[in-house]
């Protein structure tokens, strides 16, 4: 029951997420500027808000498994984090080769982008560090409480690279100065929900491992202790 | 229509393509792999109790 | 309250005096800063006006390699001997813990930064002692921030493998926003600037930092020393 429903969301977001490719490739017009390639954005920018997304999920999750103590929580904290920083990831590589097609560099210190490579950064050393610590109370609150830090420095990375003596060559935000035609605003959105739906299917899919990994320990516990 | 925009479109959703894939490959990969130790775990326990 | 902050008082004179009878990590993190501006001097070679336009950010990647040194031993000093355990099933309350090493960690880090400061401005014949006044507030700051967020990682990775490792790699991502400004304020006080406009913005970046993750540390050390 529970592997259905986690298949029809999957499915049902890997629909969506055609539906919407056919309506970008096939329907849109190039865009004056930037020609063909502008239609990156369609996965690129999802990617970001889906990240955002679930990393914010994260972070009450991690909150919560530390107010009560119920493993169901870190294992949504931790799930979340991996899809989170996949999508990050994901989000980085594309936009850089956008970046090397439309400003001919792979990378600049743009204040976007900079801030994508830190979340990036942060998220990794919870991953990092979440399989060191054997255990299992342990690991749990113990990368609890580095999601929770990881988190409190997006805003402060925000303001960092913000900073006016902060040398960035930066060719400005896209998103902050450009404004969206309408008719590009529907599959913007269908994008987002697309990655989303697919994004939950995968937490999903995380999380059952990490209950059966549990399983997995108290069986160990329970054949060492007989 | 210029035609390296189209080059780097495809570069750019095949690298899309490619993470996604990747990343849903390395959970069947481990989602096999606790299946088979939680399978293994379970006959281990249920042969102790049998003996 | 009270009682708690003596407490960390007494831990934070604690660890200074058996630190500064052994000289463990404050001999390592001098020697080790000592190191590294010898190795840039060799890494850059550099004119006058580009000297000053890094030197900022020269002294803040020495002062973050000497705090990950010097905060690494934070807990790790309280392995052997089961002194960790002692302490945390102590009366004194968890966040007094933390508070005493973290004032612990501070004072030895500026030890050692005021040791290796001189040693810059000889090596790299960079003018601080002008703007020293200053300076000293952003190098307060900045330290702090770099102390609370190292001692309360060092809590989080006392138990891990490869503890040693593991406190960098989740230090300096926290640390870059910090590290951002407090570089380019100190490169512009070097120069010449004074704590106005743009560096009174850094300032309030430092400041934000320094009160977000001590407030965060201290309320959530309870949960790294006891799961």
């Amino acid at each position: 029951m529970r592997e259905k429903a986690v298949y029809l969301l999957g499915l049902l977001g890997a629909l969506v997420m055609i539906f919407n490719l056919n309506t970008v490739f096939n329907k849109l017009p190039d865009e004056a500027m930037q020609g063909a390639v502008y239609r990156i954005i369609f996965i690129h920018v999802p990617a970001a808000i889906n990240a955002d997304i679930f990393y914010t999920v994260a972070l009450i999750t991690a909150i919560l498994f530390l107010a009560t103590k119920n493993f169901i929580w870190d294992s949504i904290t931790v799930s979340c984090i991996e899809v989170g920083t996949m999508l990050i990831l994901l989000n980085l590589v594309t936009g850089s080769i956008w970046g090397r097609n439309q400003w001919g560099i792979w990378w600049a210190w743009d204040l976007r982008m900079t801030s994508q490579l830190m979340c990036f950064l942060l998220y990794l050393g919870y991953l990092l560090i979440r399989p060191a610590i054997a255990e299992p109370t342990q690991r749990a609150s113990l990368s609890s409480i580095v999601a929770i830090f990881a988190y409190a420095d997006i805003p402060l990375v925000l303001m960092a690279i913000r900073l006016p003596n902060v040398r960035t060559q930066h060719p400005g935000p896209v998103l902050e100065t450009g404004q969206m035609a309408p008719m590009f605003k529907a599959p913007f959105g269908i994008g987002i929900l697309a990655l989303f739906l697919i994004g939950t299917a995968l937490v999903l899919v995380r999380m059952h491992q990490e209950t059966s990994q549990r399983e997995i320990d108290s069986l160990r516990r329970e054949l060492h202790a007989a | 229509m210029d035609i390296t925009n189209l080059t780097f479109l495809f570069y750019g959703y095949s690298a899309g393509w490619i993470i996604i894939t990747a990343f849903v490959l390395s959970l069947v990969s481990r989602g096999r792999r606790i299946d088979r130790e939680l399978a293994r775990l379970k006959s281990l326990v249920e042969d102790r109790e049998k003996s | 309250m009270k009682h708690g902050l003596l407490t960390a008082w007494a831990i934070a004179q604690k660890d200074l005096r058996t630190e500064l009878r052994t000289k463990e990590s404050i001999n390592a993190a001098a020697s080790f800063s000592l190191v590294i501006l010898v190795l840039f001097s060799f890494a850059f070679d550099l004119g006058r006006e580009e000297l000053y336009a890094i030197s900022g950010g020269l002294l803040w990647l020495v002062y973050s390699f000497a705090g990950a040194l010097i905060v690494n031993r934070g807990f790790a000093r309280e392995i052997p001997n089961d002194c960790l355990d002692v302490l945390i099933s102590s009366p004194a309350p968890g966040w007094a813990i933390f508070l005493g090493k973290a004032v612990a960690a501070f004072c030895l880090l500026i030890i050692v930064e005021m040791i290796s400061l001189p040693v810059f401005g000889l090596f790299y014949n960079i003018r601080w002692t002008e703007s020293f006044g200053s300076l000293a507030i952003v190098i307060l700051l900045a330290t702090w921030g770099i102390t609370v967020v190292g001692t309360a990682f060092s809590a989080v990775t006392v138990n891990v493998r490869l503890r040693e490792l593991m406190l960098p790699v989740l230090l300096y991502p926290i640390l870059i926003p910090l590290l951002i400004g407090a570089m380019g304020t100190t490169t512009a006080l070097l120069g010449g600037e004074s704590m106005t406009g743009d560096n009174l913005s850094s300032l309030r970046l430092l400041i934000g930092f320094d009160l977000i993750y001590t407030s965060l540390a201290l309320y959530l050390i309870d949960f790294v020393l006891v799961f």
